[in-house]
Formats: C-alpha cells, sequence, structure tokens
C-alpha cells in the first residue's frame, strides 16, 4: 500500500478491485441464511456486489438472501432506480409462513473504476470505508422510502473510493456476535467492534488482501460467540490497490534458444513465481543459477504428488502436469486449498493471493508423456491451462494472462 | 565406499511409474547407514527422454550410475553393495 498514491483515479488502468467474502453458518443449520455475490461488468470496467441477509435461518432464509442478491446485481448491472429494484424485490419474496413477512435485508456496491462507488443499504450494519486505518465518510448519504413499503427505509451513500480504500459489508450476524451470551458486550460486537479490529488488523498488516480480512472478521465474530455460531456470519470486503502480480512457468520452450528469454521472466520476487514441471526447474536452475532444493520431509508428507521444491531468491518449483490437473480440479470444483496435496495447496493459495497471474508456457510436448505404460492418461499441458485459466477468471475473478514460448 | 548419493527423479512419468513409493525410502535405510546415505528428490533427471537406458522410474546414485526401473527393494540392494554390505 507504500506505493499507492492518495488519490490515483487517473491511473485507474493500473488498479484492480479485490471483492471477497467468508461466510459461517448457524450451528445446526444446512444452509446459510446470508448470500453474497459478486459481478465484473467488463466493458464497463464496472465491480457489483450484493451482501444479503434472509429473515429467519436455513434453507427459509437461504432462498430469500439468494433471491434478493440475484435480483439485485441484475438491476444494479441494468441501472434499475435503487426504489424501484426494492419494490420488485419485496415483492417478489415468498412470506414467511411464521412471521407472515418476506423480508430479506442488503447492502448494494456499484463502483466503477476511476469514478465514484455508490452503496444502498438496507436492514444490514452500516458499511465501513476505510482509507489506511482512517474512516472515511461518505460524500453525500440520504434515504428513500417506497410507498409500497414505507417501513423498509433504504440508505444511498455516495461514496470516493480512491486506490488503497477498503469497504467492509457484514450481516447482523457479524456485529451482533457476543449478544446475549458475553457479559462485556451488552449488544455484541457492534459496528463500533468491528471497525477497531479491522482498524487493528490493518494496522499490523497494512497490505492485508480482501480474503484475509474479511475471514478474519468473520472468525472474530465466530470467536466472540462461545457455544457455536448464533446467527448466519457473512463479511465481504472490496480492496482497490494495484494488481498483485504472480507468474506461473510450465513447460521449456518449444526452441531452446528461448531458454534464457524463458528463465529471465521468473525473476519478479520469490512470492510471486511457480515453476510447474521438471524440465521448467532444471531450465531456471541452468539459466538463473540457482539450485531446486526440496526438504526430505516435504517428501513423505506430500499427499499423492510430487514434493515442492524452493529455489531460492526465485520461488518454488513443483511437479508439471499432475499437479497442475490437481490445481485445475480443486479451481473448478472450488475446493479450499487447504484439503490439497502440499504442491497443488502451495500453487492454490499463491494464486488466491494475487490479482494477476500470468502464465509463461513452453509448448514443447514430453515425449515420455506418451510412454503406454504409465497408469493414467496425461492431458497436454496448454489445454490445461486454458482450464485453469477460465476458472481462475470464472470462480475467483482473476485476470489471466497467457503467453507462449 | 564410505558415502552414497542418491537423486530420485520426481518427474511426472518417473512419479508416476514407480518414484512415488520411494519417498518414504528414508524410513527403510537400516540404522547402521546412518550417515552414510544422502537422498535428494530432483525435479527431473531428464532421462526419460533419452533412448536404452531402460526405462523410468530412474534413480542417480553417485552422479554417475543411472538405475532404470528402480524400485525401494533394488535401491536398497545397491546402496548395501555399494557400501560394502554394511548392512
Amino acid at each position: 500500500m507504500a506505493d499507492l498514491t492518495p488519490n490515483a483515479q487517473g491511473s485507474a488502468a493500473d488498479l484492480f478491485i479485490e471483492m471477497e467474502a467468508a461466510q459461517f453458518t448457524k450451528t445446526g443449520q444446512g444452509a446459510c441464511g446470508d448470500d453474497v455475490r459478486f459481478l465484473t461488468v467488463e466493458k464497463e470496467n464496472r465491480h457489483l456486489v450484493a451482501l444479503s441477509d434472509g429473515l429467519g435461518s436455513g434453507v427459509k432464509a437461504n432462498v430469500l438472501a439468494t433471491m434478493t442478491t440475484a435480483m439485485a446485481i441484475e438491476f444494479l448491472k441494468s441501472n434499475i432506480p435503487t426504489l424501484e429494484a426494492v419494490e420488485i424485490i419485496m415483492d417478489s419474496l415468498p412470506i414467511c409462513e411464521v412471521r407472515k413477512i418476506g423480508y430479506a435485508t442488503f447492502s448494494l456496491f456499484d463502483f466503477r473504476l476511476g469514478g465514484k462507488a455508490r452503496i444502498s443499504e438496507m436492514g444490514n450494519p452500516g458499511y465501513i470505508h476505510l482509507r489506511g486505518v482512517e474512516e472515511v465518510p461518505p460524500l453525500k448519504d440520504w434515504q428513500v422510502v417506497s410507498e409500497h413499503w414505507p417501513d423498509r427505509e433504504v440508505r444511498e451513500c455516495e461514496v470516493d473510493f480512491r486506490a488503497g480504500d477498503r469497504i467492509i459489508m457484514c450481516s447482523d450476524g457479524v456485529t451482533q456476535s457476543g449478544l446475549g451470551v458475553r457479559k462485556d458486550m451488552k449488544f455484541g460486537w457492534r459496528r463500533s467492534g468491528v471497525l477497531a479490529f479491522a482498524r487493528e488488523r490493518i494496522e499490523r498488516e497494512p497490505d492485508i488482501s480482501a480474503r484475509d480480512l474479511s475471514l478474519a472478521i468473520a472468525r472474530q465474530a465466530l470467536n466472540i460467540t462461545p457455544g457455536g455460531c448464533k446467527d448466519d456470519i457473512s463479511c465481504a470486503v472490496v480492496y482497490l490497490r494495484h494488481p498483485r502480480v504472480m507468474r506461473v512457468l510450465t513447460g521449456p520452450p518449444y526452441y531452446k534458444e528461448n531458454d534464457a528469454e524463458y528463465a529471465r521472466q521468473a525473476l519478479l520476487g520469490p512470492d510471486h513465481i511457480v515453476a510447474c514441471g521438471g524440465t521448467t526447474a532444471n531450465i531456471l536452475e541452468r539459466e538463473l543459477g540457482v539450485k531446486v532444493k526440496v526438504r526430505l520431509a516435504d517428501m513423505k508428507t506430500a499427499g499423492g504428488l510430487p514434493p515442492i521444491g524452493t529455489m531460492e531468491g526465485v520461488g518454488i518449483a513443483t511437479e508439471g502436469i499432475l499437479t497442475l490437473g490437481r490445481v485445475l480440479s480443486a479451481l473448478e470444483q472450488m475446493r479450499p486449498p487447504e484439503k490439497e496435496p502440499t504442491a497443488a495447496r502451495a500453487i492454490l493459495e499463491r494464486m488466491m493471493r494475487h490479482d494477476r497471474i500470468e502464465f509463461i508456457i513452453g509448448t514443447k510436448v514430453n515425449e515420455s508423456h506418451q510412454d503406454p505404460n504409465i497408469p493414467q492418461d496425461l492431458e497436454l499441458r496448454r489445454s490445461v491451462v486454458k482450464r485453469i485459466a477460465a476458472a481462475l477468471e470464472k470462480n475467483y475473478r482473476k485476470k489471466v494472462t497467457l503467453n507462449y514460448y | 565406499m564410505e558415502k552414497v548419493k542418491v537423486e530420485i527423479c520426481c518427474g511426472t512419468a518417473c512419479y508416476l511409474l514407480g518414484a512415488a513409493n520411494m519417498m518414504d525410502i528414508e524410513d527403510k535405510l537400516p540404522a547402521e547407514w546412518s550417515g552414510k546415505v544422502e537422498i535428494e528428490a530432483k525435479p527431473c533427471l531428464e532421462l526419460c527422454e533419452r533412448e536404452n537406458l531402460g526405462g523410468a522410474p530412474y534413480v542417480r546414485i553417485n552422479d554417475t550410475e543411472v538405475m532404470a526401473q528402480a524400485t525401494p527393494d533394488k535401491l536398497l540392494t545397491r546402496i548395501g553393495e555399494l557400501l560394502g554390505g554394511a548392512a
């Protein structure tokens, strides 16, 4: 964050907007009664978030929340006025047999890179806008009320959302955590508690990602309440920043004379480089004069994939096509990295920490992979990488580039 | 021989054709060999693309000797021979 100018809207093309959420479901319920949805409208360079908390909990609440976010995000995208959108949503929600109302809260975030952000809220805790650790008030805010639903007041805010800023939105499961069970929190954690916690985390880790911050807030809300999750917990964080770039080098170049240039692509800093493939690692060893070191302990605990190696000052090295295949299936099925074998987990965790992922692909085919004795089909590197790119873009909103050698 | 250096290829072909079974080879070394065997995993020894070497998985011993179609038993036997039957 240190390299961000305070108001860098002029360089909007260089910016990346990270949008992430963390959720915990109320203990004993099979479905989360909150829903969070993200949408990027590439053509307009526009980024939308909808967070909704459905009335009650479990499946019924989930249906209300999911219907609300699904409709709200489409209305936002189509520039339907908020009041009209709210009325359609409220008129559409199924009525709860017990409570005789149909209700779901929402927080909507709408931002065009280079412009101002609009936030609309109904029933949720007020959003938090942080510039570093300082809270930023909206440029202006006003209330709108529907004639059909006079008790449903919507707060609309215009927000000066700049490079380095974060917006935090959450359901009341976060702000009311601890309520009724903690003597020191008579009214729960409250918005002020979330604000203080977020400031403290950012002070300690100024570059904390939206992913890590949303998870930290949701986890803290969970920890505050002893004896399990008393209400669904959802926290969404939006973070506007210069993109964190990661490079994955995989496969030897088709022409050997390109090896040196190919290897130079690995000079981006050790936290941002993965070499996937034995020959790839060998090329980097030879061209960059580094050694791939594999710890013996990693050999035993690799969890079904070849072990991971480290190249001092350059990055990490893994096996190629088996590891990439495992990364692909985790990304397509949106499995959490923690449960994957060591090498796949390392790649996935790096991918999650970065915003733009650049693949540097050598196109030479490894003939030994065609050995009929190999007990499983090995897919072609190029096609696996293309599918990884598609999954990263679709499921994780990453920017991906593919460069061939 | 005082010490034996073993490099296990962890390239895709070797791993699938049997190197996976050698990842815990260190645990199988007899206690008497302690300090006499150095085991390393290598990203790829690039032997599988050469012809007439005998087939993956490959292990390289003392920088020069290539063991083709390596198995834990074959490897342990060979290490024992090189250490002069020290097992």
